[in-house]
C-alpha cells in the first residue's frame, strides 16, 4: 500500500516534469538547462537546500493543518486567516513584549497558535451552537481576517515611518535565529510534522479522529464523543495554521508586511489534497512544491524562461498524481484479473 | 412432462471466467445453457457468483472470456439497453420505480407511445399496459401510484415494465427476498403461467424449498464454479444443500430449553414521532430477561430502524424509558449505553465498521474506551501492542480468517467481516445484546457459525434482542417472538405456541387471521 503511493509520486512527478519539458520546448526554451536551473537554486548546495527548507515551512504546516482536518473529517478551509491571524497575534507580541531571546520565541509561537486557535475557535462555536456549515464559516472568516489584518497594520500598529501598511520591525530577540545556511523555523516544521504523526498514531483521540473521518456513524455507535473530537481537529489546526503565520513573520521579514500571507494557505490545501491527506506525504509533497518555487526565482536569473513556469508545473502535478492515484491502482487491479482469467481457462 | 419443444436450448453460456479486480475469481470457467420455455434455477451461497453469471448474460458486466450464445448465435451485450434489445430483461433485488409515478408511469418510461408533437398519448398507454396486465392475469390497478402499494405489487410493476418491452426471458435476481410467505405463492402461480405462455425465466435464490417447488431445472453453484445442473423432479433439499455448501447441513433447531433469569432489558411505552408528527415508534413495552433470546419480526421500514436508533441514542424518543440492569440510558449518551449494550449492525460498512480502516482499527472499538488495558498514559495514548493483541486473541477465538492484521477491513469476506465485528461485540461482555440482521447477506456456512455465537450467548445468560427480516432465523433461534407493524407490537407470543404462517400474517396485517 505504502510502496504504491510511493510509486505514484515517483511516477507523478516524472510524468509532470516531462510534460513541463514538452511545454518549455514549444514556448522554445531549452528544458535540460531549464531544470537544471531550478534544481540548481533549490536542491544543490547548501544555501539553495536550507532556503527551500525555509520557504517550505508555511506551505508544510498549513498543509498539515488542511490534511490533518480533511483526514478527520472536518472541512477546516480556514488556514489563510488563521494564518494571518496568527502572524497579526505574534507581531503584536513582538512589538509590546520584551523577553529573553529562547523564550521570546517560545512565548511568540504560541501566541501565534492562540491566534488561529481563536479563529479556528469561532467557526467551531458557530457549528456547535447554530449547526453552521464550517465549511462556509471557514471561508468566510478568511474574508473577515484578511480586511481585520489589513486595517490593524494600517492604523493601530502601523509603522509610522513607513508609507505602505506595515508594521514596526518586532523586537529582535523575537527573531528566528539562523544556524550556519539554516532558519530555525525549519526545526519547528520537523517538530510540529513529528508531533502532529504522533497525535494521529498513538493518541487515544487521533484514533477516533481518523475513524470519524472516514465513518463518522460508526465511531459515533462505538461510543467516540464526535462533538468534543470536531472541537479538537478544529481547534488543533487552526493552531497549525496560526503557527505558520507566526514563523513567516518571526523567520522573514519580522515584521507584518501587507500581503504577508500570499498563497502559503491556499498552496498549503493543495498540497494536503495532492497527498490525499496523509500526513508525511504532505511533508514530502511541500518539500518537492517548495523546490519548485524557490528554484523558479534562480531559474529566472540565468534562464530566459519566466518564473510563472514554476506555476505551470505546480498546476501539471496536481493533476497528473491526482488523476494518476486512481488510474494506477485500477490498471494494476485490471492486469492482476486478465492474468488470472488467462490462468482460469488453461 | 417436458416436450420436444420445450428441450430446445435457447441462450448458451460456455466457458466464462470473470475476475474482479485484483484477484477475487467470481466465475470460474462455467458453462450452462437454458431452454426455451423453462423456469430455471441458480441456487448458490451469498458469493457463489449466481448474480454475476446473470449480469454478464445481461449486459452488466463484461465477462474476462468465453462467449455466449443466444438461439445459435454469439452475442454480446454491452449494456442492458441492448439486452432488452434481444429479448433478455433481468429485475434486481433492490426494486427501481419511481415512487411518486403511477405504476402504468413508471411501466411506459423511455418507451412512451406519443400522438403529434412529441405528447403522451396517456389514453393508449394506459390501454397498453391495462392489456399486458390483463394478458398475464396480475392483480394490479394500474393508476395508482407506486408509493402506496405493496412491495409484492411493486416487483410485479418491474416485471411488468420487461413484459411491456416484449422480453421472452425473464432474470430474476432473489425476488423472494422481499417478499412475506403469504405473497410468494402468488408471484409462483404468475411465473408459472409466464413459462406456459412461453417465456423462459432464470430465476436466483439460495432458499432451496422454494427453488424445488418452482423450477424444472437448477443450476448449483459455489465459489464460483457450477457444480450441476439437475431436474427439479429429481432431486430434495438435502442434496442441493449438500452440493451448494460442500457438506451436510442441518436445518435443525440447536436451541436446548433453559429457564430465563432476571429481566436485563426493558423498554417502558416507547414513543418516538418525526418533527412533523407523524408516529414512527407507539407505546412500545417490551422486556428481555437473562439467558433468552427475542426474535423481532416485521416486514422492513415498520419501525425497526426507528427502534434501534433510539435504543442506540442516535435519535432521542418523544416519551418513554429505556432500562438496562436498573439504569435509565434513554437519554444517556453513547459511550455510557455501549457499558451495557453489545450491537451488532445491519449494515456492516455504514455502521459497523470503517471498511478503509485496518483491521485492528476496526476491532478495537468501544474497547478502546472501555477496557483500562488500551490505555497508555493515564488514557491519553492508545496501547497499539495490546490492540494488536487483542485483534490476534479475537481472529482466533472466532476463527476469522484474515490476510493479515493490518489488512484493510474492505479485503475480508463478508463473512469474516461479520466475525469481527460480532467478535468485537461479544468480546465487550455486556449484559444485553441487541442484533440487527446479524446474518443478512452471509453464506450459509457463515450464517451457521453466527447462530451457534449467538446461542453461546444465551447460555452464558445474556439477554437477547434479535431483529430479524429473516422469519426461519427467527423461529431457530428465539425463545419468544414480537411483531412490529407499523410502529407498534402487535405479538408478543412464546416460540411453541405459534407458526410461521401466523406470524407472517402478523407481519403483514397487524392482527390474526380470521
Amino acid at each position: 500500500m505504502n510502496r504504491q503511493r510511493l510509486l505514484n509520486g515517483i511516477v507523478g512527478v516524472f510524468i509532470a516534469l516531462l510534460i513541463g519539458a514538452i511545454i518549455m520546448v514549444i514556448q522554445g526554451y531549452n528544458p535540460i538547462l531549464t531544470y537544471q536551473a531550478l534544481f540548481q537554486y533549490s536542491l544543490f548546495g547548501w544555501y539553495p537546500f536550507a532556503t527551500t527548507l525555509k520557504n517550505a515551512v508555511p506551505l508544510v504546516l498549513t498543509g498539515l493543518s488542511a490534511a490533518m482536518a480533511f483526514a478527520s473529517g472536518v472541512v477546516n478551509l480556514g488556514q489563510p486567516g488563521q494564518l494571518v491571524m496568527g502572524a497579526l497575534f505574534a507581531t503584536v507580541g513582538g512589538l509590546y513584549l520584551d523577553l529573553p531571546p529562547a523564550l521570546m520565541v517560545l512565548v511568540l509561537s504560541v501566541l501565534a497558535m492562540l491566534g488561529g486557535v481563536l479563529w479556528a475557535g469561532v467557526a467551531a462555536m458557530l457549528r456547535r451552537w447554530f449547526e453552521m456549515s464550517e465549511f462556509i464559516v471557514t471561508l468566510m472568516l478568511n474574508m473577515i481576517a484578511d480586511f481585520f489584518t489589513m486595517w490593524a497594520i494600517t492604523y493601530p500598529f502601523k509603522d509610522a515611518t513607513a508609507y505602505s501598511p506595515m508594521t514596526p520591525q518586532i523586537n529582535s530577540n523575537g527573531w528566528l535565529p539562523v544556524i550556519g545556511d539554516f532558519n530555525s523555523s525549519i526545526f519547528f516544521m520537523i517538530v510540529a510534522v513529528a508531533v502532529m504523526w504522533f497525535f494521529f498514531n498513538r493518541w487515544k483521540a487521533g484514533y477516533e479522529w481518523r475513524i470519524s473521518g472516514q465513518n463518522s456513524l460508526f465511531a459515533r455507535l462505538g461510543g467516540c464523543d464526535i462533538q468534543k473530537n470536531f472541537l479538537g481537529v478544529m481547534l488543533l489546526t487552526g493552531a497549525l495554521a496560526g503557527l505558520a503565520g507566526g514563523l513567516v513573520v518571526m523567520a522573514g521579514p519580522h515584521r507584518f508586511i501587507k500581503g504577508l500571507g500570499a498563497n502559503y494557505a491556499w498552496d498549503g490545501v493543495m498540497i494536503a489534497i495532492v497527498a490525499n491527506n496523509g500526513l508525511m506525504a504532505t511533508f514530502l509533497y511541500g518539500l518537492f512544491f517548495s523546490a519548485i518555487q524557490t528554484g523558479a526565482l534562480g531559474m529566472e536569473l540565468i534562464t530566459d524562461v519566466p518564473s510563472e513556469i514554476a506555476q505551470v508545473l505546480q498546476a501539471v502535478l496536481v493533476l497528473v498524481i491526482v488523476a494518476s492515484r486512481e488510474y494506477l491502482n485500477t490498471t494494476l487491479e485490471k492486469a492482476a484479473a486478465r492474468r488470472q482469467a488467462r490462468m482460469r481457462q488453461t | 412432462m417436458i416436450s420436444k419443444w420445450n428441450m430446445n436450448t435457447l441462450i448458451e453460456m460456455r466457458n466464462i471466467v470473470k475476475v474482479y479486480p485484483p484477484n477475487v475469481v467470481a466465475l470460474d470457467d462455467v458453462s450452462v445453457d437454458f431452454r426455451q420455455g423453462e423456469i430455471h434455477s441458480i441456487v448458490g451461497e451469498n458469493g457463489a457468483g449466481k448474480s454475476t453469471l446473470m449480469k454478464v448474460l445481461y449486459g452488466l458486466t463484461p465477462a474476462d472470456s468465453g462467449e455466449i450464445r443466444l438461439s445459435g448465435k454469439a452475442v454480446s451485450f454491452h449494456n442492458p439497453g441492448e439486452a432488452i434489445a434481444a429479448g433478455i430483461g433481468m429485475v434486481h433485488q433492490e426494486i427501481v420505480l419511481i415512487p411518486q409515478y403511477t405504476v402504468w408511469e413508471n411501466i411506459v418510461l423511455g418507451v412512451e407511445p406519443l400522438q403529434s408533437f412529441g405528447r403522451l398519448d396517456v389514453a393508449k398507454a394506459q390501454e397498453l399496459v391495462r392489456q399486458k396486465i390483463d394478458e398475464f392475469q396480475f392483480n394490479i390497478d394500474v393508476n395508482a401510484r407506486v408509493e402506496d402499494i405493496s412491495v409484492a405489487a411493486r416487483q410485479k410493476v418491474e416485471i411488468l415494465t420487461l413484459l411491456y418491452r416484449n422480453v421472452s426471458i425473464l432474470i430474476l435476481d432473489e425476488p423472494t427476498s422481499v417478499l412475506t410467505p403469504q405473497e410468494i405463492p402468488q408471484l409462483f402461480s404468475e411465473l408459472a403461467r409466464l413459462r406456459d405462455n412461453g417465456h423462459t425465466i432464470l430465476f436466483i435464490s439460495h432458499r432451496l424449498e422454494e427453488v424445488l417447488e418452482l423450477s424444472d431445472r437448477i443450476t448449483v453453484m459455489r465459489k464460483g464454479k457450477k457444480i450441476a445442473t439437475v431436474e427439479a423432479s429429481q432431486t430434495n433439499r438435502q442434496e442441493l444443500a449438500r452440493m451448494m455448501v460442500g457438506r451436510e447441513i442441518l436445518f435443525l433447531s440447536r436451541r436446548t430449553p433453559q429457564p430465563p433469569g432476571p429481566v436485563v432489558f426493558r423498554v417502558e411505552n416507547l414513543t418516538l414521532n418525526t418533527p412533523d408528527k407523524r408516529v414512527r415508534l407507539k407505546e412500545i413495552n417490551l422486556q428481555v430477561r437473562s439467558g433468552e433470546i427475542v426474535g423481532l419480526a416485521g416486514v422492513e421500514g415498520n419501525g425497526q430502524f426507528e427502534l434501534v436508533n433510539t435504543i442506540m441514542g442516535i435519535q432521542q424518543p418523544t416519551s418513554g424509558r429505556i432500562i438496562v440492569e436498573d439504569t435509565d440510558i434513554t437519554h444517556a449518551p453513547i459511550l455510557e449505553r455501549r457499558r451495557k449494550i453489545a450491537f451488532v449492525p445491519q449494515d456492516r460498512g455504514k455502521m459497523g465498521a470503517s471498511l478503509s480502516a485496518d483491521i485492528v482499527d476496526n476491532a478495537i472499538m468501544t474497547h478502546h474506551r472501555l477496557n483500562e488495558r488500551f490505555s497508555l498514559w493515564k488514557g491519553l495514548l492508545l496501547n497499539y501492542a495490546f490492540a494488536r493483541h487483542f485483534t490476534d486473541v479475537l481472529a482466533d477465538k472466532f476463527a476469522v480468517v484474515m490476510p493479515g492484521r493490518s489488512a484493510p477491513f474492505r479485503a475480508l469476506s463478508g463473512g469474516n467481516q461479520q466475525k469481527v465485528i460480532l467478535g468485537r461485540e461479544l468480546l465487550l461482555n455486556s449484559p444485553f445484546i441487541l442484533l440487527d440482521q446479524p446474518t443478512r447477506g452471509l453464506d450459509v456456512g457463515s450464517i451457521e457459525y453466527v447462530h451457534d455465537q449467538i446461542l453461546h450467548m444465551r447460555s452464558e445468560g445474556k439477554a437477547i434482542l434479535m431483529i430479524s427480516a429473516d422469519l426461519e432465523e427467527i423461529f431457530l433461534l428465539s425463545d419468544r417472538i414480537l411483531v412490529l407493524y407499523r410502529g407498534q407490537l402487535v405479538a408478543d407470543i412464546p416460540v411453541e405456541q405459534t407458526s410461521l404462517e401466523e406470524i407472517g400474517t402478523l407481519m403483514l396485517e397487524g392482527r390474526p387471521a380470521g
